[in-house]
C-alpha cells in the first residue's frame, strides 16, 4: 500500500521554485529517508503533505486523500518539525497533555518514560528549555503519537549523541511493535543508514534518487591503487568521485563489483556509505563536468 | 507481568475528529491562568487602585456620580490574549496536524465561552457594587453610567458583547499578520486610517457631525454596546476564517 504520493508537484515562492516536477511515491509501514542539501525542497515537500502548505501545481495523495484541511488525513498524521512553535506560556506538560487530546493513538506511558529517559522536567517552561531539549519535547510527541505516518523534520537539533543514539533505539523499537509510516529528514545520513529502509534523495526542487536502501548499498565502490591500474578498472563505469595524491588514484565507481583477483595488481576495494553515495552523487548533479575531468582533480580537502 | 500490555490504543479510542475543535478549546483552557487570570488579576488592581484614590479625593460636587474608566483595562486584556493565540497558539495547533477550520472552530467556541463568563461576572459584581452603595462610597467602577441597564439579561448582554467584538478584531488581526505578514499588518493600518480619515472630512465638508453626535446620543445603549458590536463581531469573525484558511506558519 501506498501512503504517499506525489505526481508532478511543482511549488513556487514568487520567482523561485521549491519544487520542480516532484514524483515521488512512499511505501506504507516504511522508514524512508529524505535526505538532502540545505534548501532542497524537503521541508516543503513535508508542509504540502501535512497540508501546511499548499502547491502551486500537481497532484498530491495522503492515504489516498488530500491532506489540506482534511482532518481524515490529518488525524493519521504527525510532522515533527525543527522549528515548532509553542505557545510561550507552555510547559513541557501543557504540549504533552495537548498532544494527548489531538492524537488517537497517543501512548501515555511511551511519553511518560521518553521524558525520563531524555530527562526532561514536565514543569519546565518550553521557552526556557535549551535547544536541545526543546528538540526532545518535538520528538516525544512524535514517537508517542504513533501516527500512521509519521514526519521528522531534523528532529536532532542540539541533541547530543547519546540523546541521538537514544531517539533512534526508541524510534526503532517503537516502529517494531507499532508498525508505521516514518519519513526521516535528515543531514546525518551516517547515523541513520541502518535504520532507513528506503531513501529520497532530493536536490533543487527536483528528485535525484529514490531507491530502496539495500539497493544503494551495494551500488558503489571505492577503487584505490596505482592511477594506470585505476583507470583501467574504472573504465566504462560512472566515476562519482576521483581523488588523486602522487601516482595513486582514488575514485567511487557506480555499478562496479569489486574484483579481488586485482588486489596483486595494488588496488583496494571498499565499500562506500550511504552518506558518502549521497554526497557524491549530489555532487555530480550539481558539477556534470566533473566526470570527464581527468586527472586535474586535487584531493577534495 | 500481564499479558499484552500494547495493546493497540487505537483499538481503544474513537478517532476524536468531532472532538478536534473542543481539543482546541481546552488547549486555550491550559492557559487558563493567563486567559483569566491574568485579566482578573488586572482588574482587581484597577479597582483597588481606583478605591484608595477615591477613598482619598473630596467628593466632587453634588450630582457628579464618581466614574472610572478601570472596566476598559479588562477588555484591552482579550486583545493582547488573543493576538497570542493567532501568533502562537495557532502555529503550534497547525503543526499538531489541526485543520484550521477546527482550529478556528474551537477558538470562537473558547472566545464565546470567556465573553459569556467574563459578562455573567461583571454583572454580578455590578449587582454588589448597586447592593453595597458604590462600595460605600459612591463609586461607579463597574456600573459606567451609560453602560447600566434596567434588565439584567440586557446587562450581561451590554457586558458580553463588547469581549466578542475586542476578541474578533483581535484574531482578524493576528490572522492579517499570519496570512499576509508585516506588509499586510501596515496595509490594512494605512487602510483603516485613511478610510477614518475620508469619512472624517466627508463629515465636516457636509457638516454632519451633529447627526454621528445624534447618532450616538439617540441610539439605545443596549443596541450601541450590544447590538452594532454584534454584528461588527461576527463580520471580522467571517473574515477572520477567509483569511485563515489559506495562512501558513
Amino acid at each position: 500500500m501506498t501512503a504517499v504520493r506525489m505526481r508532478g508537484v511543482v511549488k513556487r515562492y514568487g520567482g523561485f521554485t521549491a519544487l520542480d516536477d516532484v514524483n515521488l511515491e512512499l511505501r506504507e509501514n516504511t522508514v524512508h529517508g529524505l535526505l538532502g542539501r540545505n534548501g532542497a525542497g524537503k521541508t516543503t515537500i513535508m508542509q504540502i503533505l501535512t497540508g501546511q502548505g499548499f502547491e502551486t501545481a500537481g497532484e498530491v495523495e495522503v492515504f489516498g486523500l488530500h491532506p489540506y484541511e482534511n482532518p481524515t488525513v490529518l488525524d493519521r498524521v504527525c510532522f515533527i518539525r525543527e522549528a515548532q512553535k509553542y505557545p510561550d506560556s507552555f510547559r513541557v506538560r501543557d504540549a504533552l497533555s495537548a498532544a494527548a487530546m489531538l492524537y488517537p493513538n497517543w501512548d501515555a506511558d511511551l511519553a511518560a518514560s521518553l521524558v525520563e529517559e531524555f530527562h526532561l522536567r514536565t514543569r519546565q517552561t518550553i521557552k526556557k528549555l535549551s535547544r536541545g531539549q526543546l528538540s526532545a519535547v518535538g520528538v516525544i510527541i512524535g514517537l508517542a503519537s504513533r501516527a500512521p505516518l509519521t514526519f521528522f523534520d531534523e528532529p536532532y537539533l542540539g541533541l547530543d549523541a547519546v540523546a541521538r543514539q537514544l531517539f533512534y533505539d526508541r524510534l526503532l523499537t517503537d516502529y517494531a511493535a507499532h508498525p508505521r509510516t516514518i519519513v526521516l529528514s535528515t543531514h546525518l545520513i551516517d547515523e541513520v543508514s541502518d535504520l532507513i529502509e528506503h531513501v529520497v534523495v532530493i536536490d533543487k526542487g527536483r528528485i535525484l534518487m529514490d531507491e530502496d536502501a539495500d539497493v544503494l548499498r551495494g551500488r558503489a565502490v571505492t577503487v584505490t591503487g596505482p592511477a594506470a591500474a585505476v583507470k583501467a578498472f574504472a573504465a566504462g563505469h560512472t566515476e562519482l568521485h576521483r581523488e588523486e595524491l602522487g601516482g595513486f588514484l582514488r575514485v567511487t565507481l557506480e555499478g562496479a563489483d569489486p574484483d579481488t583477483r586485482l588486489r596483486s595488481e595494488g588496488l583496494e576495494f571498499e565499500p562506500v556509505s550511504l552518506q558518502q553515495l549521497v554526497v557524491r552523487t549530489t555532487q555530480l548533479a550539481t558539477e556534470p563536468r566533473r566526470e570527464n575531468h581527468d586527472g586535474r582533480e586535487v584531493a577534495a580537502r | 507481568m500481564t499479558a499484552a500490555p500494547h495493546l493497540a490504543p487505537s483499538a481503544l479510542h474513537t478517532p476524536g475528529r468531532r472532538r478536534r475543535p473542543l481539543a482546541v478549546a481546552r488547549m486555550q483552557l491550559i492557559n487558563l491562568p493567563v486567559q483569566l487570570g491574568m485579566p482578573w488579576l488586572i482588574l482587581a488592581l484597577a479597582f483597588a487602585i481606583n478605591l484608595v484614590i477615591f477613598a482619598l479625593v473630596p467628593d466632587p460636587p453634588a450630582g457628579e456620580p464618581k466614574v472610572t474608566g478601570g472596566l476598559l483595562s479588562i477588555y484591552i486584556f482579550v486583545v493582547v490574549a488573543h493576538l497570542v493565540t493567532m501568533t502562537q497558539v495557532f502555529p503550534f495547533a497547525l503543526g499538531l496536524s489541526v485543520t484550521r477550520r477546527d482550529f478556528f472552530t474551537g477558538t470562537a467556541l473558547f472566545v464565546l465561552a470567556q465573553a459569556a463568563v467574563q459578562g455573567l461576572l461583571l454583572t454580578l459584581l455590578l449587582v454588589l457594587e448597586e447592593a453595597t452603595g458604590g462600595w460605600g462610597m459612591g463609586l461607579h467602577f463597574f456600573g459606567v453610567p451609560f453602560l447600566v441597564q434596567q434588565n439584567w439579561v440586557l446587562q450581561w448582554l451590554v457586558y458580553t458583547v463588547p469581549f466578542l467584538l475586542f476578541s474578533f478584531v483581535s484574531i482578524l488581526a493576528g490572522t492579517i499578520y499570519k496570512r499576509f505578514g508585516q506588509l499586510g499588518m501596515w496595509t490594512a493600518s494605512i487602510g483603516l486610517l485613511l478610510a477614518g480619515g475620508i469619512a472624517a472630512v466627508l463629515l465636516t465638508w457636509q457638516q454632519a457631525w451633529p447627526a454621528v453626535g445624534r447618532f450616538f446620543s439617540d441610539t439605545p445603549a443596549a443596541v450601541l454596546f450590544a447590538g452594532y458590536p454584534a454584528v461588527l463581531a461576527a463580520l471580522a469573525a467571517g473574515v477572520a476564517y477567509l483569511f485563515l484558511r489559506r495562512a501558513t506558519v
